[in-house]
């Protein structure tokens, strides 16, 4: 009788694991896609929270406690990425929690933290909506694309552009950039032409680039993560596309988007916030140095830093937090994010208040920086 | 007597399941997982109307639930849309319970529809279109952005608000609260099911599962008896998506992911196609499995054992759990309870 | 005019792979009543394979690929074997099921083994492309479009001009004379769902330089075999191909003059658009009846 046992066995198990929450640890839990369309990224981040997590223990925990990381699934789903949450709260009692890597699953989570008063920290997502809805226990370290598109404003007489077209996901992180350069582009008077789009999970682009070959824009900014990214620039060199390329979103990973796409990418421009290819050039070059030493000696890529750093960083600013409240528990938490300042692998992280009043979000602001791909190697533009 | 004997079980059942959140006490984990595999167990009761009892192996059932998820947050949530020529359909938030009833509308019309479509064709090519269809209304979902969404996902859906004239009204935040919505919503399908199969067209919609022609040649109605089943089917559907939408209170174009079918599909046919009590076992295993496996390994290797475990059921208990423990109970009034067992005997 | 014409050039390439994904799929249902849910868990193993091939053996791309091809075929006939030929005789649904079933475990397994990060397949052609008049063409995708149809014109090679062919046909038409003639049955379905897995197994070989190769890649290809099939006629090979380039054209052009968020779409439109009017696909024999 399989049935009857496999249904005991599963209160049984489902009861054994939902009475955790050890005394002796201080928990963050870490929603985070680790299958599904981001599981690579996803999967960097946690392992850059592993690499922070390990560092503080080795220092002697928090608390006198050792600090532990309740890591999930959250499938790239942002259904999934709410039940994550649900769980990391109530069955794993995390009174603080990083995610969850994309805006819709972010934004999917954080009628959660409402519910439960739970603070998250925002380590990826960049749709403005995240910090602007009056959600008090958001707490970002990554550039929402306003923040970002701001910090690009400067440069882009610099680059002569003429008129931009748009090629970017369809969901909130994409159409969310599109709108923002959109804007900022304007206001500096620059043309804004086509805007396309492409589901995260599509392989064939060559319909959409034809149609932007056809057009008669001089840049196109694009907005996804690397794997497509990787095949955007294969397909463009395919179709003989050769116009100015800038890509946002800070989900780029450069270093394999050279070993993938190879000479495609020759001449692509990118917006990052993490300079680990001149590691003298970022706020804290010792600590940017360790942090890549030890990822190599973990024997991960190198390519993966681009989006680990954000997990390193968004632990150690948890782990602040947690110091500066004296005590594991949600509301102090929230509050002490508050008082959080140090320097992040991308510039000072400390939380500027931003959406409405009485229940502002807290947005850190990173640095931005302009790289080029040049010879197969990454280096700075001269502008 | 015999009748009162075949009553027992599910009764037992629902008293069982009545019962367990006292016996959980205040575990919200599990009740949230007890919460979301009631709602897919109601959604396995209305496929296994069509799968079961019709015969028709439909893979888009998603869309029904789909739809109804989506009815009901935008009727509870409102909205504002462009149509084009110049027209505007605007509408202002309702409450969630006239959501629940519209998703149940919609999604029973929207059956009627495909219904009349996909019945021209039987087997494979039935099975082909409803996936078909079911993707066409997830793309649909995931780009009409200005009404859905799109993959930002309906969020800050309300909870349902329940009233009574005279005793006031309750809005169920809680999940106990909505597990005994769940429950009660449950219950009363399994009446409809019960009903619908219990009466002549119960026996027409076997008799059309059994042998088509023979069932035609009698005088059987095939296509009017596949609409109505497919109508119900949807309508449940329809009542199981809108408890998830104000349940979770979040819903994104994945609810229309095919794998969701699979699941539904599993749990009939693990617990006992064309049987009422085989969508709820199967159900209840299949809603947990997940929670059980998670502590234990990784997401990928849930998939296999899931996978795994669909093979080895239609391999060793082609019928399902129920009737293979039925067997093993009492093998000798096996014919006494045409409600239960639906055609023990395959065709061809 | 110029974005017509690339439009065209796109999908000329883009249908020969569509084609090659499709009569694999109509190949098995046509001879063996079976609609393969594996097909998409195949078509992922086949691209692995080649990336396994040239990433770990060190092959280049043209010795991977029958690499990827041979691996498809014995994973098919394995799947058939141990799978299918007990349930012979059961009906469609449960065989349907249990394809479901493997094609979960399969595609699960790649992503266990392999990880969730794409691959690249390094290519051996030139990154510049072939300038046709205003429209351009990778290499790449040239040499695929060959592949591709030359691995078509073997797979009709194959049924119409040989004597495993002969009994294939012979079982399609009456599975039951076919072994009272002598024809081995049971041996012509292994063949049977060999090859078809391994025309799935060489379009992601073929693709996977193109594309990146990833876990998840299998799951809107299978649905668009589906589309494509149902296009010809389940079980029709010729209208498998045609229906191929159809869908591509149809992608294309809605991709470019409708809107790029419903490009996915334009194939089950298609589908729900051709059941309403011919039921049993655009090039469906008579006598086939779903």
């Amino acid at each position: 009788m399989p049935g009857r046992f496999t249904l005991t066995t599963a209160i049984l198990l489902a009861l054994a694991a939902a009475t955790g929450a050890r005394a002796d640890t201080v928990r963050i839990g870490v929603n985070e896609p680790l299958t599904g369309a981001f599981a690579a990224s996803g999967t960097y981040v946690v392992n850059g929270a592993k690499i922070a997590a390990d560092e503080i223990n080795a220092r002697g925990g928090l608390l006198g406690k050792t600090l532990e990381l309740v890591i999930e699934d959250n499938k790239s789903n942002p259904t999934e990425a709410a039940a994550v949450a649900e769980k990391l709260i109530t069955s794993d009692k995390t009174p603080v929690m990083m995610g969850a890597w994309g805006s819709s699953l972010t934004l999917a989570v954080m009628p959660k933290l409402m519910d439960y008063e739970v603070p998250m920290l925002v380590e990826t997502s960049s749709s403005g909506k995240i910090t602007t809805s009056g959600n008090p226990y958001v707490f970002r370290i990554s550039p929402p694309s306003a923040l970002e598109a701001e910090t690009f404003a400067p440069m882009v007489s610099k680059l002569g552009m003429k008129k931009v077209d748009f090629l970017v996901l369809n969901n909130d992180f994409g159409r969310g950039a599109a709108t923002d350069f959109g804007k900022m582009l304007k206001e500096k008077g620059v043309q804004v032409g086509l805007t396309e789009t492409m589901d995260q999970g599509a392989q064939d682009m060559s319909a959409q680039l034809a149609k932007l070959k056809g057009s008669d824009s001089d840049t196109i900014m694009i907005t996804s993560a690397v794997d497509q990214l990787v095949l955007l620039f294969k397909q463009m060199a395919a179709l003989g596309l050769k116009k100015r390329v800038i890509t946002t979103g800070g989900s780029q990973n450069p270093d394999q988007i050279i070993a993938q796409a190879g000479s495609a990418a020759e001449g692509t421009m990118h917006l990052t916030t993490f300079l680990p290819w001149l590691p003298e050039k970022t706020p804290d070059p010792k600590a940017t140095e360790t942090f890549i030493a030890e990822w190599k000696k973990r024997g991960f890529q190198f390519a993966g830093v681009t989006e680990s750093f954000r997990g390193y960083d968004g632990i150690r600013a948890i782990a602040h937090a947690i110091e500066k409240a004296g005590k594991a528990e949600p509301a102090a938490i929230a509050k002490a994010f508050w008082s959080v300042d140090f320097t992040g692998l991308n510039g000072p992280i400390r939380f500027a208040k931003s959406g409405p009043a009485g229940k502002e979000s807290g947005q850190s602001k990173p640095d931005v920086y302009l790289i080029e791909i040049k010879d197969g190697r990454v280096v700075l533009p001269t502008l | 007597m015999s009748r009162l004997l075949h009553a027992l079980p599910p009764l037992a059942l629902l008293a069982a399941l009545a019962a367990l959140p006292l016996a959980l006490g205040s575990n919200p984990y599990l009740l949230n997982a007890l919460i979301v595999t009631g709602i897919l167990t109601i959604g396995a009761m209305s496929l296994n109307l069509l799968l079961g009892y019709t015969g028709q192996l439909s893979l888009g059932h998603i869309a029904f639930f789909g739809i109804g998820a989506y009815v009901s947050a935008l009727t509870s949530l409102g909205f504002d849309v462009e149509l084009g020529f110049g027209l505007r359909a605007v509408h202002e938030p309702w409450p969630a319970a006239v959501g629940f009833v519209l998703a149940v509308v919609a999604a029973g019309a929207c059956g009627y529809l495909i219904g009349r479509l996909s019945f021209r064709v039987r087997g494979a090519y039935f099975v082909l279109v409803t996936i078909s269809f079911a993707e066409v209304v997830r793309l649909v979902a995931l780009n009409w952005v200005e009404l859905t969404q799109g993959p930002l996902a309906l969020t800050n859906i309300p909870a349902i608000t329940l009233g009574l004239p005279g005793l006031g009204t309750w809005t169920l935040r809680t999940k106990l609260q909505n597990y005994y919505l769940v429950l009660a919503v449950g219950t009363l399908c399994w009446f409809v099911v019960a009903r619908l199969v219990g009466a002549r067209f119960g026996r027409a919609m076997r008799g059309l599962k059994e042998n088509e022609s023979l069932a035609l040649s009698v005088g059987i109605n095939a296509t009017r008896t596949l609409t109505v089943a497919a109508v119900v089917s949807a309508a449940m559907a329809g009542a199981a998506g809108s408890l998830y939408a104000h349940y979770l209170r979040i819903i994104d174009p994945e609810v229309f992911a095919f794998t969701t079918t699979v699941g539904m599909v599993i749990m009939v046919v693990a617990g006992g196609k064309g049987t009422l009590m085989g969508p709820v076992v199967g159900g209840l295993i299949f809603g947990l499995l997940p929670v059980a496996l998670r502590p234990v390994m990784a997401p990928e290797a849930q998939w296999i054992v899931y996978g795994l475990v669909l093979i080895v059921i239609l391999f060793v208990m082609p019928r399902g759990i129920v009737p293979g423990l039925a067997g093993l109970v009492r093998r000798r009034p096996a014919r006494a309870v045409p409600v239960l067992e639906a055609s023990p005997e395959a065709p061809r | 005019m110029d974005q017509l014409i690339q439009h065209l050039v796109n999908t000329l390439i883009l249908g020969g792979t569509y084609a090659l994904l499709g009569i694999g799929l109509t190949l098995i249902f046509g001879i063996m009543n079976v609609v393969n849910f594996t097909h998409g868990a195949l078509y992922t193993v086949g691209a692995y394979l080649t990336y396994l091939a040239v990433a770990a053996l060190g092959l280049d791309l043209f010795l991977a690929l029958p690499v990827a091809i041979l691996g498809g075929l014995l994973l098919g006939a394995l799947i058939e074997i141990v799978l299918l030929r007990p349930l012979r005789g059961q009906d469609i649904d449960t065989t349907m099921l249990v394809m479901i079933g493997a094609g979960i475990v399969l595609q699960s397994g790649t992503l266990w083994i392999f990880g969730g990060v794409a691959k690249a397949v390094p290519s051996p052609f030139p990154e510049a492309p072939l300038q046709i008049g205003p429209a351009s063409v990778s290499w790449l995708r040239l040499f695929v479009l060959g592949a591709a149809l030359l691995l078509i014109g073997l797979t009709y090679a194959l049924i119409n001009r040989t004597k495993l062919g002969l009994a294939m046909r012979a079982t399609f038409q009456d599975a039951d004379t076919a072994a009272l003639m002598g024809v081995n049955v049971r041996v012509i379905y292994t063949a049977t769902f060999a090859m078809g897995s391994a025309l799935a197994a060489a379009a992601g070989a073929l693709l996977g330089p193109v594309y990146v190769v990833h876990p998840q890649m299998g799951g809107p290809a299978e649905l668009k075999a589906f589309a494509i099939v149902i296009l010809g006629g389940l079980g029709n090979v010729t209208g498998a191909a045609i229906g191929g380039f159809i869908l591509a054209l149809a992608e294309e052009l809605g991709a470019g003059y409708i809107s790029s968020g419903y490009r996915d779409a334009m194939g089950f439109l298609i589908i729900i658009a051709v059941l309403l009017y011919r039921p049993t696909g655009l090039f469906a024999k008579a006598e086939r009846v779903g």
